[in-house]
């Protein structure tokens, strides 16, 4: 057999052996010329009462994606009722008031669909995904679910029960742990600092809590359907716009932005015998809305948000420490925050942090190498293609540029903004918005493995 | 849920950029079925152009021009099942090490190629199989077809990259069992107890002391025993010219030799005469969880397609009987979880199999409590024959199911479907066969099914619970 391996021993490195290699070597093929993309075309309208619609038919594959977006979410939670949001939502799947939750449940699996229900700190999710020739049918069920919801008594106790448990499972798994508590000091009493609920505030929720709830917090001009697939567009319309047009309008989405927290905050959380440390390190940045948000955005892909970005090359493909570190911006309604997450082997917990915020330091230091800069744009400018090529995803981006307001160019002129960004803006980002001394950071691990590794990290200005 | 960072389900995933991605569209976790089955359907169907380089690799197109991307997937015939026994895991940190570097494109060149041209590439073990994919734009398809020919060419490993794969597949077996509660349960630990031939029942996540253990002459034994052209099938599926394909297909990987046949193992398992039982202590969990598995009729039989009609009505979607009783009714739990093979679906893989269902519940609800639920509706299904209208509702279920794997991540799904039709019936036009085998399924298939194969002796039973201080290791 011709297939070679090259066998060198410890510490003769790759670089000793790629003369020969290159000598002889056959290079990779360019890439040919990048085809256009262009985001697919979406029909807008708006029902009397303020419920906005907007279809996307696309694609080949005969199924349909509805999904109505209601801007009710954990933001619209009192500070005692953590979690009613999603309690409700659960409560939205028990039923209509002229069918049951099994019947329900039936109709959708007929169309061969199941009705799904997501709670998200800003909105409801409420969406389904059928055979293409059901569009209508289950255009109609969905608005009768979200208009018409039977919110039974019956069930809260069992729902209850589920939530209890779910809690109990989250708090026992270290992101959550992490997330939790990054959360509560970053926002404080900002209903985006609470993911949990207690066990005594849950217990007390009574049917009449999400009845309210629903009353106060859900209608027609709070709501958002999306359509996209192989439908037709005449049937839906006409089925969206009769099973909605007597939907109460409701009020207008509630605005509460948080301050965030922006200074070095440190906690370690104790996770006995934890034979991995959980990072979770970050602070607030500017959200969608802002011109910066797309520069930090080819700033994040190269520090952090990519398998080629420079912390994850570091402590993963050099390192070895973690397996699936990223950082990301998490945003929510005119708030978001930039934050790096890895699970590291629990004796490198300090050398981690070490190579993370020496990488930040990096970014802070200079302007990034043409070559690495145009890598990131095109990563961008692809995934963006990805993300947009599926009847999810299209529905997924534009829920995100109609929740932050970005306007209708904002999908069309995307990869324009990536490639536009320059080398000197990305320093620029990274020195105005990725600043160590202003950090949050939450470690959850073996405390008495890894306190001395991450002493230094709980005050700014640490030496390194 | 306020709780926002997804697990990734897809547990072999081994690199994160499609994760990533995943995690950068959505706000936060949407569960879906992990492993429904998919059969085609009449009325849609998946253009098929298949054949055979002169060196026995199968080579599958299939055009979609919905948008200007393109799937490459390379499937080589070795999954876990069959590692080498002292080198349990290994079959997946060599999957590792296929990033790490080929002939002419050191460590670091494959993702900079990739991603840094817009595209994300992935690789995964399971039973039968390893893959390796790129979703790219479709103008960078011949600089990925170029990157699969090195890599199977040769690699270039040293020692440090190595060392470095293995600190980072230890760190992907803490991150998704050892420091997670339910870590494991049931998808790593079911095969285990279920199962009796080695094969089929070790630990193929692996051993840490057997990850550490492994060396440079594994790594070379393992890539020249099971990573040659004739152990493996190309597929290629979206926006591409089939002609210029097949072009760069010949020019990058017609030269690439053959390698000797490859002798395989008895995978098979003997006929399950009586239940099993086995417990699982967990430290880091709360709430006690349960688990059933039965070894599902062999594939392609006409009992398996009944038992994928069976899976539909027991536990896919929330009209599901288990649901409708353990969820509704009982309350006993949010979610029951299942499947035909965790790992993936009723259709990619080549041997012994189970079907899972599992669930977490509060210690109010004994086992024994919820296997009397179980039972109140398996039994019925054993007993007379479905009515028309339950088989029909199964069928839409597969269909639709099926319609959103042809379409899962851009047309890595479809891509799947095919290389395991190709590599394991050497027939990737199965895929449009599928409704027609569905289609003759009968309520007496179902009933005969649901006779011999949810047969409680057929049954292994794990229980979860939560740990104490000093609790014996389960078993």
């Amino acid at each position: 057999m011709k297939r070679l391996i090259k066998l060198l021993a410890t510490g003769t490195l790759a670089a000793v052996i790629l003369p020969t290699a290159v000598a002889q070597k056959p290079t990779p093929p360019q890439p040919g010329p990048p085809k256009p993309f262009t985001v697919p075309k979406a029909e807008k309208f708006t029902l009397p009462n303020g419920l906005a619609i907007t279809m996307v038919p696309y694609g080949t594959i005969p199924k349909v994606e509805i999904m109505l977006a209601v801007r009710a979410g954990n933001l619209n939670e009192a500070a005692e009722q953590v979690w009613l949001a999603d309690l409700t939502g659960e409560l939205l799947k028990e039923g209509t008031k002229a069918k049951t939750s099994e019947a329900v449940d039936q109709q959708f699996a007929r169309m061969g669909g199941r009705l799904d229900v997501q709670v998200t700190p800003d909105q409801t999710l409420i969406s389904t995904d059928v055979l293409g020739e059901y569009a209508p049918d289950a255009a109609r069920l969905l608005a009768e679910v979200v208009t018409t919801p039977r919110l039974p008594a019956s069930e809260l106790p069992r729902l209850k029960a589920d939530a209890q448990r779910r809690l109990a499972v989250a708090k026992t798994q270290p992101r959550q742990i992490a997330l939790e508590r990054f959360r509560k000091l970053l926002y404080g009493d900002h209903p985006y600092g609470r993911v949990f609920p207690t066990e005594p505030m849950l217990a007390k929720y009574a049917i009449e809590d999400a009845q309210k709830f629903y009353a106060q917090n859900f209608g027609a001009t709070r709501t958002h359907v999306y359509v996209a697939g192989k439908f037709d567009p005449a049937a839906v319309k006409s089925a969206l716009t009769q099973a909605f047009a007597k939907w109460t309008r409701g009020p207008a989405p509630l605005v509460n932005i948080p301050k965030a927290n922006a200074r070095r905050t440190f906690e370690l959380i104790e996770r006995p015998g934890a034979v991995q440390s959980t990072l979770y390190l970050g602070l607030p940045v500017v959200d969608p809305s802002h011109a910066d948000y797309i520069p930090l955005q080819v700033t994040n892909a190269m520090l952090g948000g990519s398998f080629i970005s420079r912390i994850t090359q570091n402590i993963r493909e050099n390192k070895g420490y973690t397996y699936s570190p990223f950082s990301q911006l998490s945003a929510r309604y005119r708030d978001t925050y930039w934050v790096e997450v890895a699970d590291v082997t629990t004796a490198v917990t300090g050398p981690s942090l070490k190579e993370i915020f020496g990488e930040i330091d990096g970014m802070r230091k200079g302007p990034p190498p043409a070559d690495e800069l145009a890598r990131i744009q095109r990563y961008l400018s692809g995934v963006f293609v990805l993300q947009n090529s599926t009847r999810e995803g299209v529905i997924g981006r534009l829920n995100f540029v109609n929740l932050h307001g970005l306007g209708d160019d904002y999908l069309s002129t995307y990869v324009q903004k990536v490639n536009a960004v320059t080398a000197a803006a990305v320093h620029r980002m990274a020195q105005k918005y990725v600043d160590p001394d202003r950090m949050t950071l939450v470690i959850v691990g073996d405390k008495p493995k890894i306190n001395d590794q991450v002493a230094p990290y709980a005050q700014v200005s640490m030496k390194q | 849920m306020s709780a926002r960072v997804p697990r990734a389900l897809a547990i072999f995933l081994c690199l994160t950029a499609s994760l990533a991605l995943a995690q950068a569209t959505k706000s936060g976790p949407k569960t879906k079925p992990a492993a429904p089955t998919k059969p085609a359907a009449a009325g849609f169907h998946v253009p098929v152009d298949s054949y055979k380089l002169p060196n026995g690799l199968r080579v599958v197109l299939s055009e979609d021009h919905t948008a200007p991307t393109a799937v490459l997937a390379v499937y080589y015939n070795i999954g876990f099942r069959i590692e080498p026994q002292d080198r349990t895991g290994f079959a997946h940190l060599f999957e590792h090490m296929m990033f790490e570097g080929s002939q002419n494109a050191p460590k670091g060149v494959f993702d900079k190629l990739t991603n840094g041209n817009g595209g994300v590439n992935n690789g995964s073990t399971r039973f039968d199989f390893t893959n390796y994919f790129e979703v790219v734009p479709s103008n960078l398809l011949e600089t990925v077809l170029w990157l699969e020919a090195d890599r199977m060419r040769g690699l270039l490993i040293t020692e440090e990259n190595l060392k470095n794969q293995q600190g980072v597949v230890m760190n992907e077996v803490k991150v998704n069992v050892l420091n997670q509660p339910y870590g494991g349960f049931p998808w790593l630990d079911m095969p285990q107890y279920a199962n009796s031939n080695w094969y089929n029942a070790h630990n193929f996540y692996g051993e840490l002391k057997d990850l550490e253990a492994a060396n440079l002459e594994d790594v070379k034994k393992f890539f020249d025993t099971y990573y040659a052209p004739n152990n493996a099938a190309l597929v290629v599926v979206g926006d591409f010219n089939a002609k210029q394909t097949k072009e760069w297909i010949a020019k990058h990987f017609g030269d690439i030799k053959s390698g000797p046949p490859i002798k395989t193992p008895d995978i098979s398992e003997p006929r399950q005469e009586k239940e099993k039982r086995a417990k699982k202590i967990d430290l880091l969990a709360k709430r006690p969880a349960l688990a059933i598995a039965y070894h599902v009729p062999q594939r392609n039989s006409p009992e398996y397609f009944a038992m994928a009609i069976l899976d539909q009505l027991l536990v896919q979607g929330n009209d599901s009987l288990l649901r409708q009783e353990l969820v509704k009714k009982r309350g006993y739990t949010a979610e029951v979880e299942g499947g035909i093979n965790l790992l993936g679906n009723a259709f990619n893989y080549n041997g012994p199999m189970l079907w899972t269902a599992s669930l977490i519940h509060d210690a109010e609800a004994s086992p024994e409590k919820i296997l009397e639920a179980v039972d109140a509706v398996i039994e019925p299904l054993r007993t007379k024959p479905i009515d028309q209208q339950m088989l029909d509702l199964a069928r839409v279920k597969l269909r639709s199911s099926f319609y959103d794997s042809v379409g899962e991540f851009n047309g890595f799904g479809r891509a799947d479907l095919l290389a395991s039709f190709a590599l394991f019936d050497d027939n990737p036009a199965r895929i449009n066969a599928l409704d027609a085998e569905f289609a003759k399924v009968t309520p007496d298939t179902v009933l005969k099914a649901a006779r011999e194969y949810l047969r409680p002796s057929n049954r292994t039973v794990l229980v979860l619970e939560p740990g104490a201080e000093a609790a014996p290791k389960g078993n």
